[in-house]
């Protein structure tokens, strides 16, 4: 029993990386992500943008993650400490597919929308502001929650540049235990945790939905 | 007040209006009649600058308003945020709450200021954006089938509604199709088909301007 406390206690600590990575990312990926999806939707720089979106959905995000950790100091000439390079990548992961589903999400809006704001002369900052993205939330947020699960999942990968977060941890005890069955059974409790965390927070904003779609 | 000199709008290949002129009074109601596909809503967009007009030009004092034929009410705010949302981003010095209630007393829905535009019925909710058309100002008023989708009783509603709207000096251009509707609001009748003007007439000389009109469907 005080083993398997000793055990919990000295993976949790691995929970600091983890949510570190999975905020940092999820918020670099909301703004950079929205920001994506407002200047696709104006026609600005689609063809680069498109392009950006579909590199970062079609390669390895272990490569993603090795090229921020390990190439980029090349160019800029320090290095990036784990926690860094990961919210990097998994932001500018994330961001390619919050931008699709905003884009998604946009595009269900009726048009008139924009145009009953056009004929009242909002002004775009305003637009988006406050007529269209709030409504687009809404509509998005089972695919934003899907998004963050995944993320969450995805920053295990934060492990192969050395980053001590939950699952590291727990290759870490089990290398020590010479076991591996209790110290991934108890990660992957972590992990499932924080998952039915997200579900329920979502849940809640979900249904505190103040209209429903007319 | 409104001045329409010969425009005209293709969309891709095909001519939707076509040299088209007319001539709005102030504070008069003017009616656009024609079939389903003759370019009615095309006409007020291109007045609204919602589209862009191929040739000719457009001229008016003053601001526009434009009453959707859904609406577009925002549905996550509620009946008074609707209302005073654009002018208070215009203006932010004034109260326009004040305004909102005497406008939205005028219109006959002022008890249901705090709700959520879902709640509403058709009808309730084309005063709601009656209302937030009339917080700009404008003098002139655009609606996009006013009446569809609402009943006999309400249609009638919509008549006295519009009326009370000229009080206030706008003038007014109104797209539909229910011609008994249009002769009671009208002063004056365009029948628009194929994206061209074919008739126009003064519903109040005619005796059985309805008969009249139908013939040119
Ligand atoms: N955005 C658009 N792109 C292409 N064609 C369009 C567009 N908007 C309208 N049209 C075409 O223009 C023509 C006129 O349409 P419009 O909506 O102005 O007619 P309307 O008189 O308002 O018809 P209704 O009585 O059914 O509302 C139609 O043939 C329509 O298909
Ligand atoms: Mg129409």
């Amino acid at each position: 029993m005080e083993e398997l406390i000793s055990h919990l206690l000295f993976i949790g600590r691995g929970i600091v990386l983890t949510l570190q990575l999975l905020s940092g990312g999820l918020l670099l990926g909301l703004v950079l992500g929205t920001i994506l999806s407002i200047l696709r939707y104006n026609g600005i720089a689609v063809g680069i943008l498109n392009r950006i979106i579909s590199i970062c959905r079609g390669t390895p995000l272990i490569l993603q993650l090795s090229f921020v950790y390990f190439a980029i100091p090349g160019f800029i000439g320090t290095k990036l400490d784990v926690s860094t390079a990961g919210i990097i990548t998994f932001g500018l992961n994330s961001s390619a597919y919050i931008a699709e589903i905003l884009r998604a999400g946009i595009e269900s809006l009726p048009k008139g929308q924009f145009e009953a704001a056009k004929t009242l002369h909002i002004p775009s900052f305003h637009l988006w502001k406050d007529i269209i993205l709030p409504q687009v939330i809404q509509h998005v947020l089972p695919a934003m929650i899907n998004e963050s699960i995944a993320l969450l999942k995805e920053t295990a990968l934060i492990a192969t540049i050395g980053g001590m977060d939950l699952m590291r941890k727990a290759q870490i005890l089990g290398a020590e235990q010479f076991t591996y069955f209790m110290p991934l059974c108890i990660a992957g409790g972590y992990y499932y945790a924080l998952v039915l965390f997200i579900e329920t927070v979502g849940k809640k904003i979900e249904t505190r939905g103040y209209y429903v779609k007319s | 007040m409104l001045r329409v000199n010969n425009i005209s709008k293709k969309f891709g290949q095909i001519e939707v209006l076509h040299d088209i002129s007319l001539t709005v009074e102030k504070k008069s109601i003017f009616g656009l009649a024609g079939p389903s596909g003759s370019g009615k809503s095309t006409f007020l967009r291109c007045i609204q600058k919602l589209e862009s007009v191929d040739s000719g030009t457009i001229e008016y004092g003053g601001k526009a308003g434009f009453m959707f034929q859904d609406f577009q009410l925002f549905p996550h705010m509620t009946v008074l945020e609707n209302v005073i949302y654009a002018p208070k981003l215009h203006d932010k010095t004034k109260d326009h709450t004040i305004r909102a209630f005497s406008i939205l007393e005028d219109l006959g829905i002022v008890d249901k200021t705090k709700v959520y535009p879902n709640t509403l019925s058709g009808g309730q909710k084309q005063r709601v954006a009656l209302a937030r058309s009339l917080m700009m100002q404008p003098q002139l008023l655009l609606c996009d089938e006013p009446t569809s989708g609402l009943d006999v009783a309400t249609t009638l509603d919509v008549v006295s509604l519009l009326e009370s709207i000229r009080q206030r000096d706008v003038t007014m251009v109104i797209a539909s199709h229910d011609l008994d509707f249009l002769t009671k609001v009208s002063d004056h009748i365009v029948i628009l088909k194929g994206g061209e003007i074919i008739s126009q007439v003064n519903p109040k000389t005619l005796k059985n301007p309805i008969n009249y009109l139908k013939h040119y469907y």
